[in-house]
């Protein structure tokens, strides 16, 4: 995302613009929410393993706290720059905002490649961030978690060294660790349920029941495999479902018209998702081009795979029977494509809400580090119910009341909310 | 030596212990000997016989016994007794000869013929035992003998040979201890003693010595000495016969004369040196003596394998205490060991010498196989490993780790086995392949190979085979080729010839049927398409290709029904392929997998083996879990015991089985839970349950293995003298190297810069991802295959005919003057999809091979990592450049690419049909006349691909790398230009010089760092002027020697030049230098002067 020839940082002012043009915002709010609160930029020396010392330039932006501390992820990438960061920490503040967790939005990280750097340069590098930010983090100012090339080790180093300056255990002051480490189970179920969640909510609006709502899905992976798992629970079934072939280097889509059986595709599957092709057709699946799970007589669609797979291209061959289409992954919808969705009046779950689940699970874990009590998974996943569900609908309230297309209305609710806790707290 | 052969060894047979009883040893009867149910009165006189020559040999041992009597007395009644040993003790007479002189009974006459058996005194025939009848008799044996008598004549013989022995050392002693009992100066120096030793015991020893200090003394300038070579020295007419002739009389020699010369030779030593320094000189070439047989067995050409090994056998037995080479010997001895069993080039032996010992050798002349009166050699792969582990074995006192590495037990068959194998056949026809054309070489080598598999091996190698097998029963076998061209010194035949696996399971019938069909397979890989089209390209098609063979125990162990190593790989000292910008090239690579080596070694399609750079163990290719999820090794080559085949198997499957039985799994595997990868503590991992990832993680962390890589690759490199390649493999309890031989090396390549103007419209490419260096500056034709359209392609065979076309075209286009363009990687065997398919004789005149990774949706395909492919084109400096159009910053014409005019059609019209795929561009023809200009820069990592015009490229064209050092090239070259340079400024008038001579290493180009130049002036001038001319030398030689320490850092002491100045009568006398004027070996050259007056 990070490498479009647009600036992202301009693109995601402009989005907001636009909303703070429906809601009306007086210019100081709109000039305050435009930019971030508070940035960070810092350096950090790290003795590399040949004794020679490399300088590393480190950052974090704070967009707005008025919510709660700010919540946002740590990137390691060498052509990062400010604005993309600036970019996704507003989109942080949005998203908490929209399923209404009570955090704020940020985005740090290092201009690094770590595939030059050793892991224990990495380590270095870590513990040097955290020594520069450790009076403006923590858990009750400011929230890290993994981004683009970090990952749960990262996040461990991180928290070691922020527990050593402050001498305490802070588990809560970064997310995205091990289970048993501070980590929250039903953290891999999470986006997918989120998913399912508010599909199920759509639905019910709409009297559709989900038996009588077959769906199609583009994608296999983690997010894709627990949104079919739940959706079958609530008596759906899925009949088509894509991915890509490692060996064949294109995709295919396996079509079963009573339904998938998620279990024994699981049994076919590798771990990144990719389906044995002939032993699906041994199963009795029907082997379509990749781009077929599109075209299916299906009520649902749920593409869970990559960004930019509806189209102006091919938006119409959606079938006319498709009622509602939940995004499962970010930014499948290419913007002509979807105003094709809404003229033709399909419920569309933008990615914004539909996929919140990963970072409501994030705010759980936060939430269960601060107590130092951990949660079941049926626990986590039903507070994570009752999040998404009051997501939903508060943003399909809003919709049908201004009557908004659901994008918007995400939006407008996400930004509204934000601008009710500056204005209460009397900053502008 | 057949124990059964030595009937002595029963203690019932022998006579009696003393010494002497054992010739009587020889007449034990032996079962067998005769059949059982003979006649009762024919044992009987057997007996008889046998009673009769048992007395004989009483009676001859006790008259031995006799010290004391004159040897005439002493002979004379031997001969006397003999007789009674024989059938017909009455008309049978016996006569003793030693040297020259006859004793016998007196009216003792010889008939005309009679048995015979030679007297011999260490190795030299000195006499003869005879024994004649006075009448004819019935034919027996050996005429009228039987070969009872035979044997006993022998034993007669061998008993006085020691008798003489015996006593000439007794008198010897006796010598010895008077002038040691003489008070005072001895009156005879000790040498004198020794001397005097050996005209008693081994006169032939002592004219050895003769020459050789007859020849010290010349070589040292004793005039005498030189004088006595030049006259009467007797040249070789001492030297005995080796073997065989026996029975025929002994040519008279003059000891008297030789003796003599030996006397004179040692007055004159000892009028010129001194009593230590001549027994100082006796003592090393007595002790050189002992070992002449090695020396004249390994040293000579003419040797055959057979004939060598008998002498390596005999040195062995021998053993340090008995034989003792001198340094110089030993060294000889070496270098000619690693002549025949290894290589003549001088690049191996020169770093062979240094770390081989000659009892290396012993290991390997046990295990090899080889035809009679073979000339054959190891082959190169057996040749580098053996080297290898010399060098390990070395070192192993620094470096305890690299001490511990071991090589597999392996066999060898010589590489002139593969020739007795076509004669044997009749298959000569098959050598002609080579100079056939390659589609016609292609189309045959399956004939040929069935050809091969159906022919037959001579008796001789089944019977190694066999032992072979024997000694590798219960352990799957590799039968590799080592032909001696393969690994030499920039010619790495790198998979062009086979390996193949073996089970080694059945009977030894089925084994051995498995593994002649194996070699006979690797035979025949020598005549297909691959190899001969490598050699030819490399000029070596009308080298004569010997392929050796390696039959080696395959490293491992077994694993539920398989049998495979815990991993192993291919490592390089030189990293040719680096991810980071951090790693060196001196960091070295190392490809490692689970299993058989072959996926390290080999490209794969669709698994990753595990790359690291030892000397940056930290920086991994791959990074975040995802990556090393996906790169992780997921498959592995094991031999399946049970069915006797080769099989790749999935990592999981096996773990799930069969991993509580994997050596060393422990620390190869990560266990993958929830997006986290957990090294495994306590009594992890679970395989039933656990999801692992091959990762070798605690290999790298928690043990040496890192480490041990590293200072191997360094430790080799050093010793070679160039980068190596090796194959290792681990069973879980040791380390294996497999294999060792030279990386090929990329030095030509400099790194071009990259010009910064160039407007966008002339670019075609350009790079910025793992870039090496290079510049081809004049490329006037393009083949691209549209990545995109060869994607579209609905059938793999059309696919193949995209393969196909590309190989005709590489034998259409200009060599070395066109690119390859296409997607993905390029000679995928398995699926095609992923790249084009072609083998390296299809691509091997193109000047470059770029892969583009077109972005797939998300994903951008892997491109080919460094594998034997990769070393090919390394090799034959063919460029690889792998283009990332899609990345920021990044050029990529697609429009020149895709849209400019083909001219596919025009050269292969019958693939017409694939001329949006496969794209031809004329790139002069297209672009008004300009070429193709790509420059490539590793340390910028860029790379540019342009149009320019061609007469740009004429004026700076590059010239061959510079190199920081002098080779040895330029040691004599400059010297040689200085002593050009000297002649034509010298003034001939002026110093009166007639002639300007060079000559010695600078004449011959063997000068090193530190050689002067050595120079004949012939001169006519005055004492004035030759001091002037002194001077005016003076002045040269100073600054040579200055400019010459410039170069090399030596300092040589005195000024460059040695000059010898010849005056007119040294010429017309011939003295000292002189000589070399006009002479026929070696002479001066002489350099021209100045013109006169001019």
């Amino acid at each position: 995302m990070s490498n479009k020839s647009y600036n992202s940082f301009e693109m995601a002012q402009a989005q907001f613009d636009r909303v703070a043009d429906i809601l009306q915002l007086d210019q100081a709010t709109r000039e305050f929410l435009r930019v971030p609160m508070r940035e960070f930029s810092f350096s950090i020396p790290v003795r590399m393993d040949d004794g020679m010392t490399q300088i590393f330039r480190g950052f974090r932006v704070q967009h707005n706290d008025a919510r709660g501390p700010n919540k946002g992820g740590i990137r390691f990438h060498p052509q990062e720059t400010v604005d993309t960061v600036r970019a996704l920490a507003m989109w942080m503040t949005w998203k908490c905002s929209v399923v209404d967790i009570p955090l704020g939005g940020g985005k740090g990280g290092v201009i690094c490649d770590p595939h030059n750097l050793s892991l224990r340069e990495q380590e270095q590098i870590c513990r040097g961030w955290v020594r520069n930010m450790a009076n403006d983090v923590g858990p009750l100012a400011d929230v890290p978690a993994p981004d683009v090339m970090t990952n749960a080790q990262h996040m461990l180093w991180m928290l070691d060294e922020f527990e050593a300056i402050r001498r305490g255990k802070f588990p809560g002051f970064i997310t995205g660790k091990p289970v048993g480490m501070g980590g929250s189970l039903g953290r891999t179920e999470a986006t997918g349920f989120g998913v399912i969640f508010t599909l199920r909510e759509a639905l019910r609006d709409r009297g559709i029941k989900p038996a009588d709502a077959p769906a199609s899905v583009q994608g296999f992976g983690n997010v894709a495999q627990y949104a079919i798992r739940l959706y079958n629970q609530l008596g759906g079934k899925v009949v088509c479902v894509s991915c890509w072939d490692q060996n064949d280097q294109i995709s295919y889509s396996y079509r079963k018209a009573t339904g998938v059986d998620l279990d024994q595709l699981l049994g076919i599957t590798d771990k990144f998702g990719g389906i044995d092709r002939e032993k699906a057709r041994g199963l009795g699946y029907e082997i379509l081009p990749g781009d077929d799970w599109l075209t299916q007589d299906v009520v649902v669609l749920i593409p869970a795979a990559i960004e930019n797979q509806i189209t102006g291209e091919n938006v119409h061959q959606i079938k006319k029977t498709v009622r509602v289409i939940a995004e499962g992954a970010n930014g499948p919808t290419t913007p002509d494509a979807d105003r094709v969705i809404q003229e033709r009046e399909i419920f569309m779950i933008p990615d914004f809400l539909a996929n919140a689940g990963g970072v409501t699970c994030s705010y759980f874990e936060q939430v269960q580090c601060n107590m130092n009590y951990f949660w079941e998974k049926d626990e986590v996943l039903g507070k994570l119910d009752v999040k998404m569900t009051s997501a939903y609908h508060a943003v399909a309230d809003l919709a049908r009341k201004r009557n908004l297309y659901m994008r918007d209305a995400a939006y407008v609710i996400a930004v509204s909310r934000v601008v009710e806790a500056c204005k209460g707290r009397g900053w502008i | 030596m057949n124990p059964s052969d030595r009937p002595g060894d029963r203690p019932g047979d022998r006579p009696g212990d003393r010494l002497g009883d054992r010739p009587g040893d020889r007449l034990g009867d032996r079962p067998g000997d005769r059949p059982i149910d003979r006649p009762i009165e024919e044992i009987l006189r057997d007996l008889q016989e046998r009673a009769k020559e048992l007395e004989c040999l009483y009676q001859i041992e006790e008259l031995l016994l006799d010290t004391d009597s004159p040897l005439t007395e002493v002979f004379t009644r031997v001969a006397r007794v003999i007789p009674m040993g024989w059938q017909f003790p009455l008309v049978c007479r016996a006569r003793i000869v030693y040297r020259g002189e006859s004793y016998a009974e007196p009216g003792f006459e010889a008939a005309t013929s009679g048995q015979v058996a030679p007297i011999r005194l260490r190795d030299e025939t000195v006499g003869r035992v005879e024994v004649h009848y006075t009448q004819t008799l019935p034919k027996a044996d050996e005429g009228p003998f039987l070969k009872e008598e035979r044997r006993l004549i022998n034993s007669i013989a061998e008993r006085i040979g020691l008798f003489l022995v015996h006593r000439d050392l007794g008198e010897a002693m006796a010598g010895l201890e008077t002038a040691r009992r003489t008070p005072g100066p001895a009156e005879e120096a000790p040498w004198l003693i020794i001397l005097d030793f050996l005209k008693r015991t081994d006169q032939v020893l002592l004219l050895r010595i003769a020459r050789k200090m007859a020849n010290h003394l010349a070589w040292n300038g004793v005039g005498d000495a030189l004088q006595l070579l030049q006259g009467t020295f007797p040249l070789g007419q001492f030297e005995r016969q080796p073997t065989g002739e026996e029975n025929q009389p002994l040519e008279r020699t003059k000891p008297t004369d030789s003796l003599r010369i030996a006397d004179e030779t040692f007055a004159i030593a000892a009028h010129h040196l001194t009593e230590d320094e001549i027994v100082h000189l006796i003592q090393k070439w007595i002790k050189e003596d002992k070992s002449r047989f090695l020396v004249n067995t390994i040293e000579s050409r003419d040797s055959s394998l057979v004939e060598v090994r008998d002498a390596l056998e005999k040195y062995r037995a021998m053993g340090p205490e008995m034989i003792e080479l001198t340094p110089a010997v030993e060294k000889g001895v070496l270098v000619s060991l690693i002549h025949a069993f290894c290589t003549d080039q001088v690049e191996f032996i020169n770093t062979a010498k240094r770390f081989v010992r000659i009892r290396d050798f012993f290991p390997v002349i046990d295990r090899t196989i080889f035809p009679p009166k073979s000339h054959g050699k190891l082959g190169g792969k057996s040749a580098g490993l053996f080297l290898a582990m010399a060098v390990l074995r070395e070192v192993r006192e620094r470096n305890p780790a690299l001490g511990r590495i071991k090589s597999p037990k392996t066999w060898y068959i010589t590489s002139d086995g593969v020739l007795e194998f076509i004669r044997y056949n009749s298959l000569e026809d098959v050598y002609n392949q080579k100079y056939v054309d390659i589609d016609q070489v292609r189309q045959e080598y399956p004939h040929i190979i069935q050809l091969f598999k159906n022919s037959r091996f001579t008796s001789d190698i089944l019977d190694g085979l066999s032992v072979v097998l024997d000694d590798l029963e219960g352990r799957p076998i590799i039968v590799r080729s080592s032909s001696l061209l393969e690994d030499r010194y920039g010619a790495a035949f790198s998979g062009k010839y086979k390996s193949l696996f073996l089970a080694n399971t059945g009977t030894k019938q089925e084994r051995l049927a498995g593994l002649t069909d194996a070699i006979a397979e690797v035979y025949a890989s020598t005549f297909g398409p691959d190899p001969i089209e490598y050699r030819a390209e490399r000029g070596l098609i009308d080298v004569y290709e010997e392929m050796g063979v390696m039959i080696q125990e395959v490293v491992g162990s077994r694993v539920g029904p398989y049998f495979l190593p815990s991993f192993a790989g291919v490592a390089f000292s030189h990293n040719e392929f680096r991810w980071s910008s951090r790693i060196k090239r001196d960091d070295g690579l190392v490809r490692m997998v689970p299993g058989l080596g072959t996926r390290a070694v080999d490209r794969l399609r669709d698994d990753y083996p595990m790359l690291l750079a030892p000397g940056q163990p930290g920086l991994r290719v791959n990074v975040t879990p995802d990556e090393v999820l996906r790169y992780s090794p997921k498959k592995v080559d094991a031999i399946n015991l049970e069915s006797g085949n080769f099989e790749t198997i999935d990592v999981s499957d096996l773990l799930r089985k069969h991993g509580e039985e994997y050596p060393l799994i422990r620390s190869m595997v990560t266990t993958w839970e929830r997006g986290m990868l957990r090294e495994p503590v306590g009594f992890g991992p679970d395989f039933e349950k656990d999801d692992l990832v091959v990762t070798f993680d605690g290999l790298f962390r928690r043990t040496d293995l890192v480490s041990t890589m590293r200072s191997l690759l360094k430790v080799l490199e050093e010793a070679m003298g160039s980068p190596v390649d090796i194959e290792f493999a681990h069973d879980g309890t040791d380390l294996y190297l497999v294999q060792c031989r030279p990386q090929s090396n990329a030095g030509d390549s400099v790194a071009a810069s990259i010009p910064r103007e160039i407007p966008d419209e002339r670019i075609v490419f350009s790079a910025n991802r793992y870039v090496s260096n290079g510049r081809m500056p004049g490329i006037t034709h393009i083949v691209y295959v549209d990545p995109g359209r060869y994607n579209d392609l609905s059938t793999l065979d059309e696919m193949r005919q995209v393969g196909r076309a590309v190989g005709r075209l590489n034998g259409l286009l200009p060599r070395r003057c066109f690119i390859l363009m296409g997607p993905g990687r390029w000679g995928s065997r398995g699926d095609i999809r992923l790249g084009v398919n072609v083998t390296y004789s299809d691509i091997n005149n193109t000047a470059m091979l770029v892969e583009i990774a077109k972005k797939k949706g998300s994903y951008v395909p892997d491109l080919s990592f460094g594998t034997h492919f990769f070393q090919d084109l390394v090799e034959s400096s063919i460029r690889y450049l792998p283009l990332y159009p899609d990345d920021p910053g990044i050029r990529f014409d697609d429009a020149f690419l895709a849209r400019s005019p083909s001219i596919l059609s025009n050269l292969l019209p019958e693939y017409a049909h694939l001329d949006e795929v496969v794209r031809v561009i004329d790139v002069p023809a297209v672009s008004n006349g300009r070429v193709l200009r790509i420059l490539m820069n590793a340390d910028l990592d860029e790379a540019l691909g342009y149009l320019s015009s061609p007469r740009a490229d004429a004026t700076d064209a590059v010239g061959p790398a510079v190199h920081g050092e002098d080779t040895p090239e330029q040691h004599w070259r400059w010297r040689l230009h200085f002593a050009e340079r000297i002649a034509a400024e010298l003034d001939p008038d002026r110093f009166g010089v007639v002639a300007f001579y060079v000559l010695g290493s600078t004449k011959n180009a063997t000068a090193g760092p530190g050689s002067d130049i050595d120079l004949i002036l012939h001169v006519r001038c005055s004492p004035e002027q030759r001091r002037e001319l002194d001077g005016w030398l003076e002045g040269w030689s100073r600054c040579l020697s200055e400019v010459n320490f410039l170069r090399t850092g030596y300092r040589t002491t005195g000024g460059l030049l040695d000059v010898h100045f010849l005056t007119d009568d040294d010429i017309e006398r011939k003295t000292s230098f002189a000589v070399k004027i006009g002479a026929i070996t070696d002479p001066a050259r002489e350099i021209p002067l100045k013109r006169r007056g001019g």
